[in-house]
């Protein structure tokens, strides 16, 4: 089943990089004439947890957008688990392993939870023996602690609860890798320790996952290792301790104010 | 949340007023229900597109080419395979124009399939040799030409388009439909092939459009371009599906009953043409009374009596909205 639904396989005979679930080779993604990646190439390990960092208008979610399939690729390449999904479709991408969450949920308010986790379900056309546990909304719900809403409208869900809602969603699409667009944006210090604790457990059912986070905490707490972007371009990855000792990383992040 | 008994009305009230119209033989509450019947199909049609975040303003289209390529295919082909050919052509024709318009949201995409189905009226007259130009066409009489017969045959298409609604309001279409319309990246996020979904939808529709156009033409055999392809065919439909209900099976049912009905009282009580413009301020007037439509209204009377919670009122609101 898993083979009918991968997609094509790279075209060259490179083989599949070892440890690496999403290898990206010199990717260019262009607004007009304003490259908002320049060439970067990096790679995803498969079961860690990667940090993608990087200031405002780095890049960040344009990698993220473009890797998932909705940005058009100017240049380069996207393997993921060692097949080519440059240029492929948003739904073929998620078929192919590869869900994202979007930073701000905008889901149906006359759909209860439910109903947004059949969509997935019925849609995504994944390999639910992976995820034994997690193979039906009732179960996902659960495992994101919407379990009570169950059947509750989305129209009724706190900012908080929208964001589980959006993992359980992603979730429900049965990934080997998941790429998290700003999950603890705008929510209060509890939610976000609930929501990492959240991260962590998906973390344990064997799928890779990428951050996207403004919060250092959030980082250097849940990440294995970090990558970051910084007006296009890779700056800097390796261990989230050594590279936010970076000086460079620190000038590009914080101002240079900050990094005196 | 539904019971299978408010499921089944629909279904019940359809069969026994067709059939009980049939028994009694009276002509003026027959063609009457053929009225209801037709405007009905076409808001639920309408009403299916727009699920998916397609508003259309191009029914009339559609409703147009039914009746033409059956007159037009029947003497080529014969009567069974000339129904066929209007549900394919109406399909292609959805298919053409929902690939066209794919990437038009909201005000733009109503604008673009109000400008198709401009365009296939002017088209018909351009090509007198095919189409009868402004002189009109003559498609086969449909069952005779029996009224009773005639309400039977279109009773049926309704059913099956009322079918055709609840299957795509069940858990393996209404959910995505939602999600295309109100974001589609989420909904491409989320396994759902978009484009895909939206043509489907966009076909279903055009074709039950197009054999409710059939039918009509088929009312008398003759129709003149601007009986069927007229604005009046684009804004019925919404109007219809608005003032029943959105989103709903029985929504475009009650609009359809109600606005005939309201058309009715109107011709009779003031007469003449002018009974149009008091007809239009009503429509106009319910929809500003009753921004849930009919539907609506009879949820929020439920939530009085106690049988729903008020939140549920508001979740609809803001789904309009959304």
């Amino acid at each position: 089943m898993r083979d009918t639904t991968s997609p094509s396989p790279a075209r060259t005979s490179v083989p599949p990089s070892g440890g690496a679930i999403l290898a990206v080779e010199d990717l260019t993604v262009a607004f007009g004439g304003l490259k908002a990646l320049d060439g970067v190439s990096l790679s995803i390990a498969a079961g860690e947890i990667t940090g993608l960092i990087g200031p405002n208008g780095s890049g960040k979610s344009t990698l993220v957008n473009t890797v998932s399939g909705q940005l058009p690729v100017r240049g380069g390449r996207i393997r993921l688990r060692g097949g080519e999904v440059t240029g492929q479709r948003p739904d073929r991408i998620v078929r192919a392993g590869m869900a994202r969450t979007y930073q701000i949920p905008r889901v149906p308010p006359t759909l209860t939870v439910e109903e947004v986790l059949s969509v997935p379900l019925l849609y995504a056309g994944r390999d639910r023996h992976r995820l034994p546990e997690l193979d039906n909304a009732a179960a996902i719900a659960a495992f994101c602690g919407l379990g009570p809403l169950f059947r509750r409208f989305c129209g009724d869900l706190s900012v908080t609860d929208l964001r589980r809602l959006e993992i359980a969603r992603a979730l429900a699409c049965a990934p080997d890798l998941l790429l998290l667009d700003e999950a603890m944006a705008g929510l209060s210090h509890e939610d976000s320790v609930e929501v990492m604790g959240l991260i962590r457990n998906v973390h344990e059912q064997g799928i890779s996952i990428v951050i996207i986070e403004h919060l250092m905490r959030v980082i250097t707490t849940l990440c294995h290792r970090v990558v970051v972007l910084n007006n296009g371009r890779l700056l800097a990855e390796g261990a989230p301790a050594t590279v936010l000792a970076d000086q460079a990383v620190r000038e590009a992040y914080l101002g240079k104010g900050f990094a005196a | 949340m539904k019971t299978g008994l408010t499921r089944l009305l629909p279904y019940v009230l359809i069969l026994l007023v067709t059939l009980a119209l049939i028994w009694i033989d009276k002509p003026f509450w027959i063609q009457l229900a053929i009225g209801v019947a037709i405007t009905a199909i076409t808001a639920l049609a309408w009403d299916i597109l727009s699920r998916t975040g397609q508003v259309s303003l191009g029914s009339a289209a559609f409703f147009g080419i039914g009746s033409y390529t059956l007159a037009i295919f029947e003497p080529l082909i014969g009567l069974t395979l000339a129904w066929i050919a209007v549900a394919v052509v109406c399909a292609l024709a959805a298919t053409l124009l929902g690939l066209l318009t794919l990437r038009l949201r909201r005000m733009y995409f109503a604008i673009a399939t109000l400008g198709f189905a401009l365009s296939m009226q002017v088209l018909v007259v351009v090509f007198p040799d095919l189409t009868g130009g402004s002189g009109g066409i003559a498609p086969p009489v449909l069952a005779d030409g029996d009224p009773r017969w005639q309400l039977g045959l279109i009773g049926l298409l309704l059913l099956a388009a009322v079918a055709i609604s609840d299957t795509l309001l069940g858990l393996r279409f209404r959910p995505a439909f939602f999600m295309i319309r109100t974001k589609p990246e989420l909904a491409a996020a989320s396994g759902v092939p978009v484009v895909r979904m939206k043509i489907f939808a966009f076909i279903v529709s055009g074709v039950l459009i197009g054999l409710a156009g059939a039918c009509y033409g088929g009312l008398y055999g003759y129709v003149v371009p601007t009986d069927v392809f007229t604005t009046n065919w684009s804004v019925l439909p919404l109007a219809i599906a608005t003032l029943g209900g959105m989103d709903t099976t029985i929504g475009p049912l009650l609009g359809a009953i109600a606005l005939k009905a309201l058309e009715e009282v109107a011709r009779s009580v003031i007469g003449g043409t002018g009974y149009q413009v008091v007809y239009g301020a009503v429509i106009i007037l319910f929809v500003i009374a009753m921004p849930q439509g009919i539907v609506g209204l009879l949820r929020k009377v439920g939530t009085l009596t106690g049988r729903r919670t008020a939140t549920g009122e508001k979740k609809k609101e803001r789904e309009r909205h959304a």
